[in-house]
């Protein structure tokens, strides 16, 4: 029988486990006590940076930068999938095991729960196990893919409606759920029955936040200032801009210029829709901003177009079908070319793969978390397109929690606490010594 | 010869090879007219037969075009690891590091590189193993559950949720949720056991969570609950069994978890969008193909349009 039932015969288990929620983008990390309240984790960008003075960034060093133009990044997960162990140790090193960190932490006195993606290719699995045990030494270790720990949050608490007796307490992990994770790297849709995910309907969609903010960034370039270079300020602009349309071919109509010597009038504001972006400068302003699109104000672009001097301080990017036609590419892929299809055709072919007589309960509990979902309009659209999709007799529910980047994180804090939960799904240091590497992996594997 | 004999190989559609055989060959052959075509300006942007088919041109345009959005730097650079970190002066020393380790620091492999090595691997075939070290789904198996009843006996009694309507739902079920089914928790079937462990039926498998039929509370009768029209139709609750079949299942591979492109959506029209302003592209340029939304933006097209070979 598998060794960690009899408990009394290994050492007692860490005090405290370090949840290290690793996305490509940020690392949400947090240390866990059994009994000490749960800290609100601390949101890590996962990169080493460099600025235009060649100065390197990590982590959270990247805080101390003042000046975003021209940063370059290297991300030790590529495509979701943590790839580079130098860059990534780097990392860790800065964040848990430098004695000056804010999340210091001796990892042989420390439990690890470490999120994956979906999927991952067996060789990087591997090398994670070995990582984790032989470099750090970690005295417990759970490597779980990231959207099953959602399960441990509380999502019922999530949809609004039916109203729920306040006093109920949550059952942990919630019996069903579709959770979909649209991150950096790519959406991941999995259904969850019981916090174990059904392997065979996960569906994985290539669209993710760098596509998109790439695709910005590229529209940005072709039509108004060569943003190539400024990928950490198109996100940013992508965060603060874009948005879900609920009316694809009316707002396209909106924000057409209209055929020469027919100019449509609601082109310049486009019924709301044109904001404009003030770009910071990095001397007076650290910080770009939106605001409503003002046709009259001088900027440094219409300057230099008409080559008389206005006085203009400011660079302005105005934005109007990008606002729309970016996220757009989680719904419609095929708009690039991607043979894809969207988000909501994903979810009904996960189901299609499943027995009829789970839908209701899929359909009925849509979980979206992941830094896409806090696109405007996201939820509306995607509970649209589902509920016009999805069998008319199933109630369809989409609910995004309070924060959907740390859900997962949360929902993993929330597995640190259950001792004999976590007990059973993770691996101690002793049991991987004993048993080795392979072993570890189909444990976590399932097999 | 066309292109000095150089042909896209980026293409969908595969192209037989103008090679040469001692055959008759009496039929149109293809290739031959795709390399002596009756007009030479065209050959690579042939008018293609399907809805979605590309022209090897535009297939390679697309890829090209997806390959940059997935860059994580508009331009390639190496940032090493500064390298006052690399001697672990000061720092928390975690032991001396397994030659293992020391190669996983140390490659600078990929996510493709990564990726081509298993999908390299996997095409290999798959030498015997020995049957021993995976022992077959210890999940799907019947719980001593605290009735005594053996799974096939729940499973019929399951089913009273398939069939759930209106009419159907007296209140003593309403008021006492029926346990469904018991489903073992993760650690059961996730267990793998060492390899010189005893067989597997000796686990002791504690009393799992239940899939409930939820508290909500359930509407009050209506006569008009019988009217047939009226009568809603629930799927029948697949069986214990079928759930632990699916939640036993393996991974999928990386390139099998890529959602597909269904068919419904193959069926639509792909958009195109203006390559300048955005809007709908319902021009085409004749040099390129590329589409524009009308005169103004197809004379700011032609201006940088330039139909050189790979553009």
């Amino acid at each position: 029988m598998a060794p960690r039932r009899t408990k009394s015969s290994g050492p007692p288990p860490p005090a405290n486990t370090l949840v290290l929620d690793n996305g490509a983008y940020t690392i949400k990390a947090g240390l866990v006590g059994a009994d000490t309240e749960t800290p609100a984790p601390n949101i890590i960008p996962n990169c080493l940076a460099r600025d235009r003075d060649k100065k390197v960034y990590i982590g959270s060093q990247l805080s101390s930068c003042k000046d975003f133009s021209e940063i370059l990044f290297r991300r030790p997960v590529e495509k979701g999938y943590l790839v580079n162990w130098e860059a990534e140790k780097e990392i860790w090193e800065h964040e848990f095991f430098d004695p000056k960190a804010s999340l210091h932490c001796d990892p042989a006195e420390t439990g690890l729960i470490l999120t994956e993606a979906p999927n991952a290719l067996p060789a990087l699995q591997t090398n994670c196990d070995q990582v984790a045990f032989e470099e750090f030494g970690f005295a417990r270790y759970l490597r779980v893919a990231a959207p099953t720990l959602n399960a441990y949050t509380d999502i019922q608490s999530i949809f609004k409606s039916p109203p729920r007796d306040p006093a109920s307490t949550p059952t942990l992990p919630a019996e069903i759920l579709m959770l979909i994770d649209s991150g950096y790297s790519h959406t991941s849709i999995a259904p969850l029955l019981l916090g174990r995910p059904i392997q065979s309907a996960i569906r994985r969609l290539d669209v993710g936040g760098k596509l998109l903010t790439n695709y910005l960034t590229r529209l940005l370039s072709l039509r108004q200032y060569d943003m190539r270079n400024d990928t950490y300020l198109v996100n940013e602009i992508k965060e603060a801009t874009c948005y879900v349309s609920k009316d694809f071919k009316a707002d396209m109509e909106r924000t057409w210029k209209g055929p020469k010597g027919d100019r449509r009038p609601v082109y310049e504001t486009a019924d709301g829709i044109a904001k404009d972006y003030v770009l910071p400068d990095y001397h007076g302003r650290a910080k770009g901003y939106v605001r409503d699109h003002d046709p009259k104000a001088a900027t440094k672009l219409k300057e230099m177009v008409k080559g008389k001097a206005m006085g203009a301080s400011e660079d302005v990017l105005t934005l109007r079908n990008e606002r729309f036609t970016v996220p757009e590419l989680l719904f419609s892929p095929t708009d690039i070319g991607l043979r894809q299809s969207g988000i909501a055709q994903q979810v009904m072919d996960s189901l299609s793969s499943l027995p009829m007589g789970l839908w209701p309960g899929f359909l009925a509990n849509i979980v979206v978390v992941g830094g896409n979902s806090k696109i405007e309009g996201f939820v509306f659209r995607l509970q649209a397109e589902i509920r016009s999709l999805a069998p008319a007799e199933c109630i369809v529910r989409v609910a995004r929690p309070a924060d959907p980047v740390v859900n997962t994180w949360q929902g993993g804090a929330n597995l640190a606490k259950d001792e004999e939960a976590l007990g059973r799904l993770s691996v101690t240091r002793q049991e991987y010594e004993e048993y080795g590497a392979g072993w570890v992996a189909r444990k976590f594997g399932g097999r | 010869m066309i292109n000095f004999g150089v042909r896209e190989v980026a293409n969908s559609r595969a192209t037989a090879a103008p090679g040469w055989a001692y055959v008759p060959d009496t039929s149109v052959n293809a290739s031959v007219t795709a390399l002596q075509p009756s007009s030479r300006t065209r050959v690579r942007n042939q008018p293609t037969a399907s809805l979605h088919e590309t022209t090897a041109k535009q297939e390679a345009k697309i890829l090209r075009e997806l390959a940059a959005l997935d860059r994580e730097n508009h331009r390639d650079v190496s940032i090493p690891v500064p390298i006052r970190h690399k001697d672990n002066a000061g720092r928390v020393s975690h032991g001396k590091s397994t030659p293992a380790v020391r190669k996983i620091l140390q490659s600078q492999k990929t996510f493709a590189n990564h990726l081509s090595d298993f999908e390299a691997f996997s095409s290999l075939p798959v030498p015997s193993q020995p049957t021993v070290s995976t022992p077959a789904a210890p999940a799907v198996r019947a719980t001593p559950t605290l009735t005594g009843l053996a799974a096939a006996a729940t499973a019929p009694h399951l089913t009273s949720k398939g069939t759930r309507s209106h009419k159907k739902k007296d209140l003593n079920t309403v008021s006492t949720p029926t346990p469904l089914r018991k489903v073992s928790t993760a650690s059961q079937s996730s267990t793998p056991l060492p390899i010189k462990s005893e067989p597997s039926q000796d686990i002791p498998m504690p009393d799992a969570p239940l899939l409930s039929q939820g508290n909500s509370t359930i509407p009050t009768p209506h006569p008009g609950d019988k009217d047939p029209l009226l009568v809603s139709r629930i799927p029948t609750m697949p069986a214990q069994e079928e759930i632990e079949k699916l939640l036993a299942a393996p991974p999928m591979t990386y390139n099998e978890a890529r959602g597909p492109w269904v068919y419904e959506d193959r069926m639509k029209p792909i958009r195109q969008f203006c390559e300048v302003c955005g809007y709908w592209g319902r021009v085409k340029c004749k040099g390129c193909g590329g589409r524009v939304c009308a005169l103004e933006c197809l004379q700011v097209h032609q201006e940088e349009c330039f139909t050189r070979y790979g553009a």
